[in-house]
């Protein structure tokens, strides 16, 4: 008798749940910003089963039986994407200390959705967020994308493995000390305290993988450690690497090193990018843009110096960027940034995209979120009004069709 | 000496030599036949009035399977109207030991063995039947990723004796497992630590008595119980268990809370600590949660607040029922203890606790402790039954 109450308690449970995501829902008379389309004045979105099922004008047929919602005034947008979100982990917890190289830690491994910064996010329409390990580390390990909001208790990955995150710059060796006296023990001291330290680390790193893959594949089927592994994906282009680098001199560097082993990169953070502007526009790389509201840099003794006008210069010589919040403790939430970005030059279709659709294109899972298709994710913000207006809030956060903010 | 090999060949042969000196010495004892108004020979068994059969340290009858011919040879004790329970079983404890039971300098360590450190003579253990306890799984420290094998132990006069030394393997994943001298220093770490490991041992590419540990929790002949309190520690190790098929029980699971759904589905058990009146609501509320989900779970700890925690559980909604099994047959299932321990069926060791009335209820006076059929702690004022 109680094995069958319970049972019974769970599908009630489940069957709720199920009916929020399946019936039909009709958000009608918002203006909709589909992503990558034009802005549509008197909009109509159909929502059933967690997906889009129809998003067009006055005139789009409204299924019978549907829930009409009615959003006159409103604007609805594709849920936000943070492609560099450092809050879903723990900031003291972001790396593995005892080695500069951890190819294979997983970001996945370590997430914490309950975080309020996530909560904060979901507040300001974050819908999904790319999740990187810290910077402290020269390779830090794999990034994985995450959904704002858990479904019955389990983060809901959209992608795994979707990045290897490599630090330039000071951040991996500012904690560490040159050996004069103290415990000679501490592996502090066998870890790079330079710059230089730094990037002769990623180039060994690399070098011993390239052999080692070499002679594995000469030796025959046996697998190389998970180490190599990630590397060899990055080596063989099947896997992109984040390269954090947030000064002139680390863009350079990022760019030399991938052109010197031929991998895939995209700058992360490149608040000096303005600086190295040409090189960036020859080397075809996307750039993630943290916070362009902040006027003082991440991190100490990078040397960069962020400037309010790269991201209308990024815009203007087509370089393909994104904008984020990235690890800067003065980042604002993502909306408040793609706001800064109209301000000091976008459009309002670029600020808008570069916090929808060219995330999820540079992340490969715009095929589900990003913008509001037919078939995609419901995931989807209703705003007061213009979510570029500094006085704009999100009223709801839906994600997968659900109601996001309600259920917290 | 306890060498790790297959079940069910456990103990070594000093142990197994302890242990049959023992049964010898009882076996000269006369059997005892116990009565009480009520006997709990499990949760959901009780005998109103009940009778106990103790032959060599073991129940070997109750209620009305006791032969008359033995009834009429045994030692009669009559406990009046009292109330007898199994006594209680930590399933993870470490009583002041931690200290000595971990080799610090590693993070894995998977084929070290608590049996062969533990202090049986500590004070700790010797107050353990003052609270109604009479056996306690002492685990390897949390300070090490990967520490070992936990013993069951059974407090005595002359100290404690190991009643089982091969329990289940300790895994921890929380911060007190990380160290800033050597690896992990990070949770990602840890996980990155345990998957190669498990792989390598899946995969057969390294040899020796550590790999042999993690095996046998492959080909599910040992269980693993994993410390984790924090939301990210507990989804950690959920996610570890389902990589590699293994039997999972989580001990501390403070913020369980949300992660009751994936708990149920992997057929997971929780140890949880003890409670206080001033806990937060949340952790409060946890057992009748678990409980709703069907989560096996039990309570360790201070041993003096197990029968605090399972009335302030039944107080936010948990039934007696469980709550009492969480003090003494779950905790037992969990270390694979079940024969023995954790109830008095015809068969388990005489472990028992004697109380005034029901012992979920604070009202209730422990009148005494008794382990393999020897009192080991009886309240000093009052005459009490059984006592001479």
């Amino acid at each position: 008798m109680r094995s069958f109450l319970l049972r019974a308690g769970a599908l009630a449970a489940l069957s709720s749940l199920a009916c929020a995501q399946s019936a039909t829902i009709v958000y009608r008379g918002a203006r909709l910003l589909p992503g990558g389309k034009a802005a549509i004045a008197q909009g109509v979105l159909v929502v059933g089963g967690g997906k889009v099922l129809a998003i067009g004008d006055a005139q789009t047929a409204i299924p019978e039986g549907a829930q009409i919602v009615e959003c006159a005034g409103k604007t609805i947008t594709p849920g936000l994407i943070d492609a560099s979100f450092a809050g879903a982990l723990s900031r003291t917890d972001g790396n593995e200390q005892s080695s500069e190289v951890t190819p294979s830690l997983r970001a996945a491994d370590s997430l914490d959705l309950s975080n309020p910064a996530v909560t904060r996010a979901l507040q300001a329409g974050v819908t999904t967020v790319h999740a990187m390990p810290g910077t402290d580390n020269v390779i830090g390990g794999l990034g994985c994308v995450v959904k704002t909001r858990e479904l019955s208790g389990t983060p809901e990955t959209v992608a795994n493995d979707v990045s290897l995150r490599f630090t330039m710059g000071t951040d991996p060796s500012r904690s560490n000390r040159a050996i004069r006296g103290g415990r000679v023990d501490s592996m502090y001291y066998r870890r790079p305290t330079t710059r230089m330290g730094v990037i002769w680390e990623v180039r060994k790193a690399l070098y011993d993988a390239k052999e080692k893959l070499e002679k594995t594949a000469a030796d025959g089927p046996t697998s190389p450690d998970a180490a190599t592994e990630v590397l060899g994906k990055v080596l063989k282009g099947q896997l992109v690497a984040y390269s954090t680098a947030r000064s002139e001199q680390d863009i350079r560097t990022a760019l030399r090193l991938a052109e010197e082993f031929g991998y895939r990169t995209v700058l992360d953070e490149a608040q000096d990018a303005y600086a190295a502007i040409d090189e960036i526009v020859a080397a075809k790389v996307t750039v993630l843009l943290g916070a362009p509201s902040a006027e003082t840099s991440v991190g100490d003794g990078d040397g960069s110096q962020p400037r309010y006008a790269t991201v209308a210069l990024l815009a203007r010589r087509n370089v393909p960027f994104v904008i984020t919040t990235g690890t800067n403790q003065a980042a604002l939430d993502l909306r408040s940034e793609a706001m800064f970005g109209q301000r000091f030059g976008l459009t309002a279709e670029q600020a808008m995209d570069a916090v929808t659709l060219r995330p999820a294109q540079l992340l490969g899972i715009d095929h589900r979120v990003g913008s509001l298709e037919t078939g995609k994710d419901a995931d989807f913000v209703i705003w007061t009004h213009d979510p570029l207006d500094p006085a704009c809030a999100a009223e709801s956060v839906f994600i997968n069709g659900i109601s996001a903010l309600e259920s917290r | 000496m306890f060498h790790p090999s297959p079940r069910p060949s456990r103990c070594c042969a000093l142990l197994g030599a302890a242990l049959c000196a023992t049964a010898s010495l009882s076996a000269q004892a006369p059997d005892q036949l116990l009565r009480a108004k009520r006997i709990v020979l499990a949760p959901d068994t009780v005998l109103e009035p009940g009778a106990l059969l103790i032959r060599a340290g073991k129940v070997a009858y109750a209620g009305d399977g006791i032969p008359a011919e033995a009834i009429a040879k045994a030692e009669r004790v009559d406990f009046g109207t009292a109330t007898i329970t199994p006594g209680f079983v930590l399933s993870y404890a470490t009583l002041g030991q931690d200290q000595n039971l971990g080799e610090l300098a590693f993070s894995l360590t998977p084929d070290l063995q608590v049996a062969e450190g533990v202090d049986l003579w500590h004070k700790e253990l010797s107050k353990l039947p003052g609270s109604g306890v009479t056996a306690a799984a002492m685990a390897p420290s949390e300070r090490q990723l990967v520490g070992g094998i936990a013993a069951l132990l059974k407090p005595g006069a002359d100290g404690a004796s190991i009643g089982d030394a091969d329990l289940p393997l300790h895994m921890s994943l929380t911060p007190n497992a990380l160290s800033q001298d050597r690896p992990p220093t990070s949770l990602m770490g840890a996980l990155d630590l345990t998957r190669t490991a498990w792989r390598d041992a899946a995969a057969g590419v390294r040899t020796g008595a550590d790999m042999a540990v993690l095996r046998q929790t492959l080909d599910g002949s040992r269980k693993l119980f994993v410390r984790a309190d924090a939301r990210r520690e507990i989804f950690a190790a959920l996610n570890f268990a389902r990589e590699f098929g293994l039997q999972l029980t989580i001990v501390g699971a403070a913020e369980a809370k949300d992660a009751i759904t994936r708990l149920a589905e992997q057929k997971v058990g929780v140890v949880l600590g003890t409670l206080t009146a001033e806990a937060k609501l949340e952790l409060l509320e946890l057992p009748a949660a678990l409980a709703r989900a069907g989560v096996p779970f039990a309570f360790s700890g201070q041993a003096e607040q197990l029968r605090l925690s399972a009335a302030l559980a039944v107080k936010h909604g948990l039934d007696r029922r469980t709550a009492l099994a969480a003090l003494t047959r779950t905790p037992a299932q969990l270390l694979g203890s079940a024969a023995t321990s954790g109830s008095l069926r015809e068969g388990s060791a005489a472990d028992f606790a004697v109380w005034s009335g029901d012992p979920i209820d604070l009202a209730s006076r422990h009148l005494s402790t008794w382990i393999g059929g020897a009192r080991q702690f009886a309240a000093t004022t009052a005459t009490q039954p059984g006592v001479k």
